[in-house]
């Protein structure tokens, strides 16, 4: 249906919307029938080039459970200036400043191309962002070496004004008193004891005492806005002292001997960080950036203990109910995220090292804040070193890409008040995804007008340090679903549903077992087909799926295979780390890692999209496959050989340098852009990195079924998964079966 | 202006270690970049795997040479791959820059601005020391000291922006060789260009009251 991918990518680009049903439902009972659930993935922040923010606060309903804000679908009656909100019904007088409207002269918020506007306010201090470096030092010298001086650059992509503070730890915990005089003064923690939010600032001096002489004020945490501490100073007076602390850093004194490893207190020290916030700069924008090296080792948070002969926690662990730690860690950083995120704070973890840190424990900090998760192998790699300075990317206003402090409120039409939900760290690409209820009783007549309307405001702090209010204001029609099945069909979406659908998949597996969570998906995808499919009973050979859902399958399919459900052949805290970013990427990211995308360059014409299936892996083949998290690209045998044998250096061979170049720049797009940056593997035909390329195809020929197919065509893979054919014909034969 | 190349990532410490982009490289790219490879192709519904319509033949792989080029040799494509080495500048090659060129104006950048706190500018004064010892011993690349003959040419010409775009890349891409003094650099940019505002802003106040007080127009006051 051509027209409604249009409407869908439209909608997409103006508001940042994608619906798993354009038509809703009309009925409750409905909705649980059409088994995708009405849900949205809503991208708040959507980079809008087109959109200039307008000078002044948004017009809200009076009436108290409503406020929902002035928008389009708003009836307005010009000469009375009056507007009607198409939430409650409610009849508002315009402000003043409204006094000169009318209906050739309409302010931009009621015009339907403004769906989507974002609105300054102007009141309020403006105060600046603030960054909290929180370094391991208990890492090898080159890997400190690295870091230090991917601080000590960050210094120059920081804005002038910003704050900047710094705690060390390893098996102490110093947080650094920054002053532009030559001594550097730090106050000293032990790294296995945890201390209260008032303990930290009475310890570090953040609390005054109540003078006698003057009128009696209650002891109170510095909060003047504009006062840096002492222990958080602007860029612009302390990156010259900072950039020598930062040079003289030392690794962590403490000798580790033979067998141990080094006592890491990752989790008081990100207490202090918090609390130390907390005090004197809580509800502006704030970002902790925790650097570690290896898993926290002792105090509150700890995950492994010091012997390296006992490992840390893997899934089996897990499972088998052996891991010792996991349970009191992971509260401990709970109950630090929460309480950064009622801060309006946030967390990020760069995690660097070859083995486990934690990641799984921890990742509540990144997850609840809206913090970053990197992952890497050691902060002396690109993978790190550029991930970090694309944090500091600028759009194109010459701004800051991050968002802080946000708030969400979603208005739904028919429902009294808001859900507000905090989300605190945000970016352009940060998307949500919202489950909705249709709460009609069955047989209720359609609601006036025909259509449903929905709201989303987002509230934050934009990294100019303005505050910003960003408006989408939507609508859809309702349908009754028995009489206008065709209509609802031709509205859904099928990659908004599978990313949703996935979501929820992967928020099951948090609590369920995987066996479990699989059955769950092949039951709602069974249940779909057997809704949406048209067949006759009982024939299999006669299932057919409309354009719409012909996708849908498939999806699911590589969803089942996908590391975010499958946990084996992965650590806990690699999971961890891939539903991280699964979790918060826009439809497109969250689709290529569900399927990645793969595209075959060849000398017998432009590259071209191919069938994620060993059938695509052909000799003459160039194949780049793009995962997320990995870029890679396969040279099929003969062109591998050509290679090394030389012919692209041959002039009369040009048109082979160019194949050979081809994926290779396409590669460099992707590389130059995504966050966080990925892996870059580059094999081919035999080597051993294929099987980067290998796992993820459809295994249509393995070593079970080779001699069936009759055409030695593609690679055969090695393995027992069954394969999309034998997957679809289960499905099939289940969807038109009467039994289920 | 900026070095715009792809070094190869640290195989030795990560690995499948992505390449590396000069800041140059990563700055261009700017703004939202439309996703190229996003298409997807459907599995067949009859279940068959698609089979491509031209395939080299089973059995052996063939010895025989890829197809020659039926067009003249094109010029090859701007920007390398990820697997190429450094490339240099887009200037043509010039004379290696000279270290009192460098130095001088920043020197005397510094004297402009002694007016301000003594430790900043000992500080500074500091990092131009140990700027001169590294560039004296030889311990400074060649893109490094053109970019700072650069610098200091932008400096001059008051063009703050683009001096402070360049110290900015140089931390980016070379922070080994010059993260120890050029924060001085920096500081020194921001320094001069405060300066240069207030001289400009106290220009002006004179100029309105001069022509308050009917004085000639463009008649300097003593500062």
């Amino acid at each position: 249906m051509a027209t409604y991918l249009e409407f869908i990518q439209q909608n997409e680009e103006r508001d940042g919307v994608r619906f798993s049903w354009n038509v809703w439902p009309s009925s409750r009972l409905e909705a649980t029938r059409m088994v995708v659930p009405l849900a949205c993935l809503l991208t708040p922040l959507k980079e809008r080039p087109d959109l200039p923010p307008v000078q002044y606060e948004p017009v809200l309903c009076s009436r108290p459970t409503c406020k929902a804000v002035l928008n389009p679908l708003c009836q307005v009656d010009y000469r009375a200036k009056l507007w009607a909100c198409n939430f409650c019904f409610q009849r508002n007088q315009f402000p003043p400043a409204y006094g000169g409207i009318s209906e050739v002269n309409q302010p931009a918020e009621l015009m339907p191309q403004f769906s989507t506007i974002e609105y300054v306010i102007q009141r309020g201090a403006q105060s600046p962002l603030i960054f909290l470096y929180v370094v391991d030092t208990c890492l090898e010298e080159d890997d400190l070496q690295a870091l230090k001086e991917s601080l000590q650059m960050s210094l120059s992509l920081l804005p002038p004004d910003a704050l900047v503070g710094l705690i060390t730890f390893g098996r102490m915990v110093q947080v650094h008193e920054l002053s532009c005089e030559g001594i550097s003064k730090s106050y000293v923690f032990r790294g296995t004891k945890d201390l209260t939010a008032k303990q930290i600032q009475d310890m570090l001096g953040l609390t005054k005492p109540a003078m006698p002489m003057q009128q009696a004020r209650p002891a109170q945490p510095q909060e003047h806005p504009f006062a840096s501490s002492r222990f958080l100073q602007p860029v612009h007076k302390i990156d010259m002292n900072l950039t020598d602390l930062l040079g003289e850093l030392q690794r962590d004194p403490w000798p580790v001997t033979q067998g141990k490893r080094p006592l890491r207190s990752t989790g008081v020290a990100l207490s202090i960080a918090v609390g130390l916030l907390e005090g004197t700069f809580p509800n502006t924008g704030a970002r902790i950036m925790l650097f570690t090296g290896g898993p926290p080792t002792q105090g509150p948070g700890m995950v492994v203990g010091d012997e390296l002969k006992i490992p840390i926690r893997s899934w089996h662990d897990i499972e088998k109910d052996n891991a010792r730690f996991m349970k009191k860690a992971t509260k401990h950083y709970e109950m630090l995220a929460n309480r950064t995120a009622a801060n309006g704070h946030c967390i990020d973890i760069y995690a660097c090292a070859l083995d486990q840190t934690g990641l799984l424990e921890m990742k509540c900090c990144a997850n609840l804040t809206g913090g970053y998760m990197v992952m890497g192998d050691s902060f002396n790699t690109s993978l790190f070193k550029q991930t970090f300075q694309r944090i500091f990317t600028k759009d194109f206003n010459g701004d800051f890409r991050m968002a802080f402090g946000a708030t969400l409120d979603v208005k739904e039409l028919g429902v009294g008040g808001t859900s507000q939900w905090k989300i605190c760290g945000l970016d352009p690409t940060s998307t949500l995804g919202i489950y909705f209820e249709v709460v009609n009783q069955h047989n209720t007549p359609i609601p006036q007008g025909g259509r449903g309307a929905i709201q989303f405001v987002t509230h934050y702090q934009h990294s100019s340090t303005q505050r910003r209010i960003r408006v989408t204001t939507i609508a859809r029609n309702w349908a009754d679903v028995q009489s206008q099945l065709r209509h609802i069909e031709a509205a859904f979406d099928q990659e908004a549903a599978a990313v949703l659908m996935a979501r929820l998949g992967v928020f099951r597996a948090e609590s369920e077992e995987g066996p479990d969570v699989l059955r769950w998906l092949d039951r709602q995808l069974i249940r779909l087909c057997q809704k949406f499919g048209q067949y006759n009973k009982e024939d299999p050979t006669s299932f057919r799926l409309s354009d719409s859902f012909s996708l849908y399958p498939q999806f699911m399919f590589h969803l089942r295979r996908s590391p975010f459900l499958q946990v084996f052949n992965n650590s806990p805290d690699e999971s961890s780390y891939y539903r991280h970013h699964f979790a918060r990427q826009d439809l497109t990211q969250s689709l290529i890692m569900i399927q990645p995308i793969l595209y075959s360059y060849s000398f017998h014409g432009p590259p071209e999209p191919v069938l994620l299936d060993s059938s695509s892996i052909l000799a003459d083949r160039i194949l780049l496959m793009d995962t997320f998290f990995q870029i890679v690209i396969y040279l099929g045998e003969t062109i591998a050989q050509w290679r090394k044998a030389g012919y692209q250096d041959m002039p009369e061979y040009e048109n082979f340098k160019h194949l050979l170049q081809a994926p290779l720049d396409d590669a460099q797009e992707i590389l130059q852009a995504r966050f966080p940056m990925p892996r870059y593997i580059n094999t081919e035909h035999g080597g051993s990195q294929a099987r980067f390329l290998l796992s993820k195809v459809n295994p249509s020929q393995t070593h079970n079924n080779l001699y069936a197919w009759g055409q030695e065509t593609g690679a055969p893979i090695l393995t027992d998964d069954v394969s999309l054919q034998v997957f679809m014909d289960h499905l099939k034969k289940l969807a038109v079966s009467s039994a289920c | 202006m900026a070095e715009l190349y792809v070094k190869p990532g640290n195989k030795e410490r990560g690995w499948n270690d992505p390449p590396q982009f000069s800041y140059g490289l990563q700055t261009q790219a700017g703004g939202p970049r439309r996703s190229l490879l996003t298409k997807r192709v459907a599995a067949p519904q009859d279940g068959s795997p698609r089979v491509p319509a031209s395939e080299t033949s089973p059995g052996p792989p063939p010895m025989g040479p890829p197809p020659p080029s039926s067009k003249a040799p094109r010029s090859p494509p701007v920007g390398s791959g990820p697997a190429s080495g450094v490339e240099p500048t887009s200037f043509p090659v010039e004379s290696e820059a000279v270290m009192e060129d460098v130095l001088r104006p920043l020197e005397q950048a510094l004297e402009d601005c002694r007016g301000h706190t003594r430790q900043v500018c000992d500080d500074i004064s500091r990092r131009l020391a140990l700027l001169q010892e590294q560039w004296a011993g030889g311990k400074l690349s060649i893109p490094v000291k053109k970019r700072m003959a650069l610098l200091v040419q932008e400096l001059s010409s008051h063009r703050w922006d683009a001096a402070d775009d360049i110290h900015r890349s140089l931390m980016v891409d070379h922070v080994t060789e010059v993260s120890q003094w050029m924060v001085g650099v920096k500081r020194l940019i921001a320094e001069k260009r405060s300066l240069f505002s207030e001289e400009a802003a106290n220009e002006e106040k004179s100029a309105a009251t001069a022509e308050k007080n009917h004085t000639i127009p463009g008649f300097q006051q003593a500062s």
